[in-house]
């Protein structure tokens, strides 16, 4: 999938400013950024949707804009705001698409997403989580090579969610493309192989979460507990690292060199007659990096 | 076209499953229909004439005009389309099959109508049921093309129910359904030929013999060209995505819809 210069305006609003990026086939790639900031209009466009005022889009061949049949089949799509008739059950919607996109009925969805017990429930009466599951389900129903998935888990419960991780684990494994727009950066370290964060219509960053984490100028926090609690009442300085606070009897610092770090805080507990209860390595989150991104007034969405 | 077939048979089942459509598609004008089969004949004469056509008219009319393009608006609005967009569902296959599957609801209904009405009121029957029967899917095809324009023009729930209201109560007073065409006075009379209903009460008397005979060729022109441009227009103007925040310029097209009534209505035919 390549995406070149994007570029998508509503009236007076640039929604989209020369966006481009490209997904490997089986990779599955997050759009993350916060609202408004170009990721559903960027989605859109590739779905055929919507159609750029700039730019050029290619999924496996195919263009988008002028070739929105041939999509049809390629793609499955969960939008972000759409919805099936309220009168339409769980199974009509099933059989519905299926026979859509020639392809058998899905019922195994069904039942792995969880709403086998509402299948002659109408649309209009399923909660939003079981909305969103179910249109989850006809999504992918016919195995499509590339599955658009806009904020797929908003509104779903723990269960419902880590459900939905799972499917698109699968999906992955068994060579689909995911193109997955989430304001979850949790969700996005966990599923994504690579993300892009979209600020104000450009990307800002694009990357592994792990590349994109390692950017930052956060530290990596280092957190020890002791059984005497030497190190949270002296409060030594160690080669590389900060101390930062004393949180539940954790002494904690921010290093940048987390191995030069550890071993000299195990030598000095050692030294000190002490002995290590607790340590706790915790690298910068996704979410930390976003919200550096996202909160510096000098990023004006130039790769970085 | 077994995904046509499905959609098809979802659309009839989830009218039957829907309080509202069912209470327009059958409640509304068979109570309607007994009111005026019961007090209407004995303060109206001509209402006996006109009584099957009407009847079967304002069936079409409430299936039609005061379902279909609220409906229609309200599909789009909530993203439905979209979701039929994304999944390969044709925008025609959108137009079309509520019209058709409204059409079996519609058929049952008049049936029921021109049977009762014959035998139970002493409406006049036709001379000619094909002739009726043809009229009556004309008329229907006529008023569900203007529906589909109106949903389709539409930018919310609220100006698809009044312009719709806007076609159907003159349709009801001025269109030859409970007065007949012939008394109305010359200025009312011009009002009246820009409305469909009057042009499907000729070509049901034409082609039907009920109420009165007379050769509804130019009504057959009208209401056939009718149909064929409200089916265009709607096909042309058809929109995925909702409107209510971008009001299109391009839907004032919609009006060309009326377009073969004006001309009836200017040449006095």
């Amino acid at each position: 999938m390549s995406v070149r210069s994007l570029r998508k305006v509503y009236g007076e609003t640039v929604a989209v400013r020369d966006v481009s990026f490209e997904v490997g086939r089986g990779e599955v790639f997050a759009l993350l950024g916060p609202n408004g900031s170009g990721k559903t209009s960027t989605l859109e466009s590739l779905e055929g949707l919507r159609r750029p005022d700039g730019g050029s889009l290619s999924i496996d061949g195919i263009d988008p804009v002028h070739q929105s049949r041939k999509l049809r089949n390629l793609i499955g799509v969960q939008l972000q705001a759409s919805a099936l008739p309220p009168a339409m059950t769980v199974d009509e919607s099933m059989r519905f698409f299926c026979t859509y996109h020639g392809v058998p009925i899905r019922d195994d969805l069904i039942e792995r997403l969880g709403l086998s017990e509402k299948r002659r429930t109408a649309y209009g009466q399923l909660s939003a989580g079981q909305q969103r599951r179910l249109a989850l389900a006809v999504a992918v129903a016919h195995e499509p090579a590339v599955v658009f998935l806009d904020e797929p888990t908003a509104g779903l419960d723990v269960q419902s969610r880590l459900a939905l991780h799972g499917l698109v684990g699968e999906l992955k494994a068994r060579g689909a493309t995911v193109v997955l727009a989430t304001h979850d950066m949790a969700e996005a370290e966990k599923l994504a192989d690579r993300a892009a964060i979209l600020l104000r219509g450009r990307i800002a960053a694009v990357g592994s979460p792990r590349q994109l984490t390692a950017a930052g100028s956060r530290k990596t926090r280092i957190s020890v507990g002791t059984e005497n609690g030497r190190l949270a009442a002296c409060r030594p300085e160690f080669p590389g690292a900060a101390f930062e606070a004393v949180r539940d009897g954790y002494a904690t610092y921010l290093s940048s060199s987390v191995a030069a770090t550890v071993a000299a805080v195990l030598t000095w507990i050692e030294q000190e007659a002490d002995a290590l209860v607790d340590l706790r390595v915790e690298r910068p989150s996704l979410e930390e990096r976003f919200l550096e991104i996202t909160t510096d007034p000098g990023v004006e969405g130039s790769a970085r | 076209m077994k995904a046509f077939a499905n959609h098809l048979a979802y659309d009839f089942r989830s009218a039957l499953r829907d309080k509202g459509r069912l209470l327009m598609f059958h409640l509304f004008p068979l109570v309607f229909f007994g009111l005026c089969g019961a007090l209407m004949t004995a303060v109206n004469p001509f209402f006996r004439e006109a009584m099957l056509p009407g009847m079967v008219l304002f069936a079409v009319m409430s299936a039609s005009l005061l379902v279909a393009p609220s409906a229609l608006v309200h599909a789009r609005e909530n993203g439905v389309f979209r979701s039929f967009r994304i999944n390969g569902v044709p925008s025609a296959s959108i137009l079309a099959i509520p019209v058709i599957g409204t059409a079996l609801h519609v058929v049952a209904v008049a049936t029921v109508i021109s049977l009762a009405g014959a035998w139970v009121f002493g409406g006049r029957a036709p001379t000619s049921v094909v002739g009726f029967a043809a009229a009556g899917l004309l008329s229907y095809a006529a008023y569900a093309g203007i529906g589909v324009l109106i949903g389709v023009a539409a930018d919310r729930d609220s100006s698809a129910i009044l312009i719709a209201q806007l076609v159907f109560i003159p349709s009801m007073l001025l269109g030859g359904l409970m007065v007949p065409e012939r008394i109305l006075p010359p200025g009312l009379h011009r009002i009246a030929l820009l409305l469909p209903a009057t042009h499907c009460m000729r070509v049901f008397a034409g082609l039907g013999g009920a109420g009165g005979a007379e050769a509804p060729w130019s009504s057959l022109a009208v209401l056939g060209s009718s149909v064929v441009l409200s089916f265009g227009l709607a096909m042309a103007l058809f929109e995925w995505d909702s409107r209510s925040n971008r009001p299109s310029p391009k839907t004032y097209a919609a009006f060309l819809g009326i377009a073969p009534y004006a001309v009836a209505a200017l040449v006095g035919a």
